[in-house]
């Protein structure tokens, strides 16, 4: 199964895995003496096989999808009357931007975790599914800066994802519908230019809520070398925090929930910003990052790396 | 084999430091100086007379009154008429902005929507996000003095207020142990009936130990350990906010109603206002916390008729229990007796005072 699956995923691939490993090739015999730019050299490298890849492509290409979607059905169909579907659909009609809201708002759940479950999943039981794992570990980077490398990467995808919706979100709804001021939940009206910063910053709330996500994903990365396992374990996380954030028996337990934050980007499109929740979301995720990646740190350090 | 475990150890201090660094936050901040001991009078006096009127801070309110609670999602969430009724049941967050007597805006943040109330000298603006509509209504001149603020805006001065009023031999008043609110260390105002039927357990008042402002209140009710009732500041600046808080334009798009002002002072002739109101006025058994108010017959139907209320009718038929003489909305803090003729008692006392109320001609 697993050669198989390595196999496959090879060739899907296969453009990317030997510039990887030339990369490193390259950039070894220079920084022999200074394990930082190879470190550095490392996580270029590790980006531009990330970007590269023809799957994150379909995967961001899936993402831009769901804006496309809610702003085309909105526009081929009649008026949304207020307080059906997902909040904010009703705006969009008024104002284009709310389509990066309201797809950012449909993609919390599922979407985004589900991407940037598959990336983080598949940091390092990928490259041991494809047996360059050890390749990786010749250099002198060591295992520890491997590892922030890798999920330096997974970061980098979780700061991206949100952000290709909101932008093409913004990009479709400005060439579908009017853009103008925009109404905030307070019932004040922002110009465009300031709506567009909120929009980033929502992005920005969406990426540092996925922190804690991606750590846990790599930690389940350094447990398997099925690159799918880790994927499913870290998605399937994702959903039972939700399901258990759901369940008011539980309240206790709610707050330390990696997913109890994440809808709570809407305080963000308060008048005043709302701070607390984002200062909240942030303390939380920078606990589930310092936990999961330092059980990643103790299994990564002390695993036999024998592909 | 030793240094293997080593390579764990991350894995277990991080977390370990994690948990200590949250009990010890979570323990009470006692490292300020202690307030100056006060009696009850002076902890009384200082809430009298504080002068803060302009502020701003987060309020939470939670209330476990055994009510049914509003569904939030799915089906039948959000009707706009059980909108406002919803606060009672659940636990609400709500940024408070005052500045002086006539400037004031409350937003009750919900999840991705907000409910606000805004005051601007005579303008007071209503707007709810989930369906957005506005309400607007001009207040006469004279309204400052009378209209401190809306009903549903239950900030601690309110609260405290009207249990102030309440205090008399009825009461015995303590000074409990200093506590924490919002950061600011506060004196704990406990009121605690001396009556043995009434539902109230005790009422708690945290009033600032700087300034005299009510932090905080809490009802608690016989039987029940959690509080049934509570509302406090968890975060406070002193101050005046920024007066662009204040001006409030519905935004573009929004459904806005012109609610005129009942002017029933001006509108009916003084005879006839004081028929209509003691036709209204309930008749009141009982003193202090044993008071049960009894509402003739019809006097709570008539406002009921002329607005759709849906959202609050659904909620009495959950809340309602059939008992004898009539049907009986319980609460962990006061108990509704409907009768069957109409006539409708309430109090914060067991069915079985209401019921010897309602029995009594």
């Amino acid at each position: 199964m697993s050669s198989k699956e390595s196999g496959s995923r090879e060739r899907t691939g296969g453009d990317t895995v030997p510039e990887d490993m030339a990369g490193n090739a390259a950039h070894r015999p220079a920084a022999a003496p200074a394990g930082r730019r190879w470190g550095r050299g490392l996580l270029a490298s590790e980006l531009g096989v990330l970007f590269r890849r023809r799957r994150t492509w379909a995967m961001l290409c899936a993402l831009a999808a769901i804006p496309i979607l809610i702003a085309v059905a909105v526009r081929v169909s009649s008026a949304v009357p207020p307080g059906r579907g997902p909040a904010f659909l009703d705006r969009i009609s008024q104002n284009g931007l709310f389509v990066g809201v309201t797809a950012m708002l449909v993609s919390v759940p599922l979407f985004l975790p589900l991407t940037v479950g598959v990336v983080a999943g598949d940091t390092v039981a990928g490259e041991a599914g494809m047996g360059t794992l050890r390749y990786l570990l010749v250099g002198p980077a060591g295992r520890v800066r491997l590892l922030l490398v890798k999920y330096a990467g997974a970061v980098a995808f979780a700061i991206t994802a949100p952000l290709v919706v909101a932008l093409v979100g913004a990009g479709i709804g400005a060439v579908l519908f009017p853009v103008g001021p925009v109404t905030l939940l307070s019932g004040d009206s922002i110009g465009a230019a300031e709506a567009l910063l909120r929009l980033l910053l929502i992005a920005s709330y969406l990426a540092v809520s996925l922190m804690g996500l991606s750590a846990i994903g790599l930690f389940m990365s350094t447990l398997t070398d099925v690159p799918v396992g880790a994927m499913a374990a870290t998605v399937v996380l994702s959903v039972v925090s939700q399901v258990l954030d759901a369940l008011p028996q539980l309240e206790w337990l709610h707050p330390w929930l990696f997913t109890h934050y994440w809808l709570d980007f809407a305080d963000l499109l308060r008048q005043p910003i709302a701070w607390d929740s984002f200062g909240t979301n942030l303390v939380l995720q920078g606990g589930y990052v310092a936990v999961f990646g330092a059980l990643a740190y103790g299994r990564f350090i002390t695993k036999d790396v024998l592909s | 084999m030793t240094r293997k475990w080593l390579r764990w150890m991350p894995a277990v201090v991080v977390p370990a430091v994690i948990a200590a660094g949250v009990l010890s936050a979570s323990l009470p901040a006692n490292a300020g100086d202690p307030l100056p001991e006060k009696t009850p009078q002076q902890v009384l006096l200082m809430l009298a007379q504080h002068g803060e009127k302009a502020l701003s801070g987060t309020l939470e309110q939670t209330s476990a009154l055994g009510l049914p609670e509003l569904p939030t999602s799915g089906p039948g969430a959000g009707a706009p008429e059980a909108a406002w009724l919803e606060l009672l049941t659940g636990p609400h967050t709500a940024r408070v902005y005052l500045d002086g007597p006539d400037k004031a805006r409350v937003q009750v943040m919900d999840r991705m929507a907000e409910r606000n109330a805004v005051r601007n000298g005579g303008e007071l603006w209503f707007y709810n996000s989930k369906d957005n509509t506005a309400a607007h209504m001009q207040l006469p001149a004279d309204a400052t003095a009378r209209h401190k603020d809306s009903p549903s805006t239950a900030t601690p001065g309110d609260l405290a207020d009207k249990l102030l009023a309440k205090l008399d031999s009825s009461t015995e008043v303590a000074v409990g142990p200093d506590t924490q609110v919002a950061g600011r260390a506060a004196y704990n105002l406990v009121l605690t009936p001396k009556s043995g039927t009434t539902l109230v357990d005790s009422a708690t008042i945290a009033v600032d130990g700087e300034s005299g402002l009510p932090l905080g209140v809490e009802l608690k009710a016989r039987g029940q350990s959690e509080p049934a009732f509570s509302v406090e500041y968890t975060s406070l600046t002193l101050g005046s906010p920024d007066a662009a808080i204040f001006n409030f334009t519905p935004p573009p798009g929004a459904t806005v109603e012109e609610v005129p002002l009942q002017e029933r002072k001006a509108a009916a002739p003084p005879s006839d206002v004081a028929q209509a109101k003691a036709a209204k006025r309930p008749t009141v058994t009982g003193t202090g916390w044993e008071t049960v108010l009894e509402f003739p017959a019809g006097a709570m139907k008539a406002p009921a008729a002329d607005e759709p209320r849906s959202g609050a009718a659904s909620l009495l038929d959950q809340a309602a229990v059939p008992v004898p003489g009539g049907r009986l909305v319980s609460t962990s803090l006061i108990n509704v007796l409907i009768l069957e003729d109409g006539r409708i008692l309430a109090g914060s006392v067991p069915l079985e005072r209401l019921q010897a109320a309602a029995a009594q001609p």
